[in-house]
């Protein structure tokens, strides 16, 4: 048995460090474990923001403490009606995450199965499939996201539906790659000659085997919703005054920038932050998902 | 070779087609009638007749398949529809504002490329020296932030410290002055061409680096060829395919970026036509200019994959 899994190895070629776990796999990269810290932070950010638990009200006005700079009391300073900038920040951000993971979870969905149909069924189907991804990557996914807001509305179901709607096409083509080659594979062959069902050898056998890609995927993908996000937002068709949203936060501080630099830093950093964050993190999982592309 | 160039061209007409479709279900998803949207309060006072009569002028009312086809075979005589918020023909309402975002378009991508290629090129022909972490840290930064706080915080600090907004005199064509007009262009120009750039870089970079250890650029070099020669001759146009490519890709994301650029600088293109048009629900001006944007990134795609039989001889075959 030993001699066995030796000879496995050696003949693998390079033999790749073994994780127990992705987790594991994710944080021995380095853009991996910068990508964990950062989502994490933001994560915890937005969490906070998104429950109420901020260091003063996000909405609260107080004109004696209009424009103060950056210190103890309030971290990234106020604008010009006294309002604490890293209170709104946060409630900006749980904002800006619960309508990029929905959107997410929209692409990711829609997109995937349609891969998968695409890949596995063949034929018409995957024809008519690809010539509808094709005329959706022609239209630039922020335009597409426009006029969907347009049509739809600000509320955050309708931001998550029109951002998502963009990103279904680049799944698609994520996910029906791999189906394609792994319907040919001995394993999924062996397994219909067993007699195992279509769907059994879909949900039980293909689909784990593509997790890893849709899982890189929905990381770039979440990085790219909070930009589309905050976009909407800054044109001012996110959601409706009262919520603080950070894209907004950026085009109010336009006229304030060159007395109080905060109110453009504040918003800017956290974006920042979730985008580079969300970016690294999917670099960790391509890493994990597959250590002979490893990144340098 | 004329096969191919047919193909494509039925394959891209197809694909505006679909265009055509998305964007007119998606904006007819709009809930109530767009005429008397447009028209506010005053749309209780009209008489059924004179309903009936503007919504035949603006042709809303008949079956949805009957609309569509309508539009499209407009649109494809030239002519776009009235808007509901000017009365003016789309048509016209969109010739200034499309050349203004095309110059933008154009200096941005030329600015991008230079940026992309020339740091990429630094990069990859000494890895590990400082130009080179220089252009690494140049693409995070361009990568990472967002075009609207770069443009944001570009016009406050040329405005704050410098006094400097050449927009704030009304947008100036090219004809009627071009230094106030390249003026006016080059900073959203500069604001969008960071991002694209960034991803350009990283692409030269990466591609350079992988044929510098193929064997001919060893054999090039041990045969004596001039550093120069080796670079562009050898290096760089065997790099050219992806750096194409991702020139082609981030075309898309530019003719998106300069909606909200626009936004910031104040450029009457057509970005700020298709946000106002947005906000008064004007809806032929936003299927319109949507179509008019979709289209530009189509075009090109086709150009980019015509161009890449031009590099690459390998690719004509088929």
């Amino acid at each position: 048995m030993t001699d066995l899994s030796t000879a496995d190895v050696a003949a693998g070629g390079e033999a790749a460090p073994m994780h127990r776990s992705w987790a594991g796999a994710i944080w021995h990269s380095r853009n991996g474990r910068i990508g964990c810290v950062l989502v994490a932070l933001v994560a915890l950010g937005g969490v906070l923001g998104a429950s109420g638990i901020t260091p003063h009200p996000p909405g609260a006005q107080d004109v004696n403490a209009a424009l103060r700079g950056v210190g103890i009391g309030h971290l990234f300073g106020t604008d010009q009606f006294g309002r604490d900038v890293f209170s709104q920040v946060l409630q900006g951000l749980g904002v800006s995450l619960e309508i990029a993971a929905l959107a997410v979870l929209i692409a990711g969905a829609v997109g995937t199965l349609g891969g998968i149909l695409a890949g596995f069924i063949g034929r018409w189907v995957s024809a008519v499939i690809m010539r509808a991804t094709d005329v959706m990557f022609a239209i630039p996914a922020i335009l597409l996201a426009l006029a969907i807001v347009t049509a739809l509305g600000p509320s955050i179901l309708d931001s998550a539906i029109a951002i998502g709607v963009g990103y279904v096409p680049i799944f698609v083509r994520v996910v029906r790659g791999p189906v394609l080659a792994l319907r040919e594979a001995d394993f999924v062959r062996a397994g219909r000659v067993l007699g195992f069902t279509r769907s059994r050898l879909l949900f039980r056998h293909i689909l784990p085997s593509v997790a890893g890609a849709v899982a890189v995927q929905a990381s770039l993908a979440l990085a790219w919703a909070i930009l589309a996000e905050a976009s909407l937002s800054f044109l001012g068709l996110g959601p409706p005054p009262p919520t603080a949203s950070l894209g907004e936060m950026v085009s109010e501080s336009s006229s304030l920038a060159s007395s109080a630099w905060w109110t453009l830093a504040g918003p800017s950093i956290a974006i920042i932050v979730a985008v580079i964050g969300f970016n690294f993190l999917g670099d960790g999982l391509r890493d994990a998902a597959d250590p002979r592309a490893r990144t340098r | 070779m004329l096969l191919g160039i047919v193909r494509r061209m039925l394959s891209m007409a197809l694909t505006l087609f679909g265009v055509s479709v998305v964007i007119f279900v998606v904006l007819r998803l709009l809930p109530g009638n767009a005429v008397t949207a447009s028209l506010g309060v005053s749309a209780g006072l009209l008489t059924h007749a004179q309903l009936a009569a503007l919504n035949h002028f603006y042709g809303v009312g008949q079956p949805a398949i009957e609309q569509f086809f309508s539009w499209l075979g407009s649109t494809l005589s030239g002519n776009l529809g009235v808007s509901l918020a000017s009365r003016e023909p789309v048509s016209t309402l969109v010739g200034q504002p499309l050349l203004v975002t095309l110059e933008l378009a154009a200096v941005a991508m030329v600015l991008g490329v230079l940026i992309g290629v020339g740091f990429g090129m630094v990069g990859a022909i000494r890895p590990g020296r400082w130009p080179d972490d220089v252009g690494q840290g140049v693409s995070v930064v361009g990568l990472a932030i967002p075009s609207f706080v770069i443009g944001t915080g570009l016009v406050t600090f040329l405005s704050s410290t410098f006094h400097y907004f050449p927009s704030s005199q009304g947008y100036v064509s090219f004809l009627q002055d071009p230094w106030l007009n390249l003026q006016q262009i080059f900073f959203p120009a500069l604001t969008l061409s960071l991002g694209i750039g960034a991803a350009i870089m990283r692409t030269t970079r990466a591609a350079v680096l992988e044929v510098s250890g193929l064997n001919f650029t060893r054999t090039a070099r041990g045969k004596g060829v001039s550093t120069q020669a080796l670079v562009w001759r050898h290096l760089f146009l065997n790099a050219l395919v992806p750096i194409v490519t991702m020139s082609g890709i981030q075309l898309g994301y530019l003719l998106g970026g300069t909606v909200i650029v626009e936004q910031i600088f104040v450029l009457p293109g057509l970005g700020r036509l298709l946000v106002s048009s947005i906000n008064n629900r004007d809806f032929p001006v936003v299927q319109s200019v949507t179509l008019i944007f979709a289209t530009g990134f189509v075009v090109v795609n086709m150009l980019v994959d015509v161009l890449y039989t031009i590099i690459d001889p390998r690719t004509r075959s088929r």
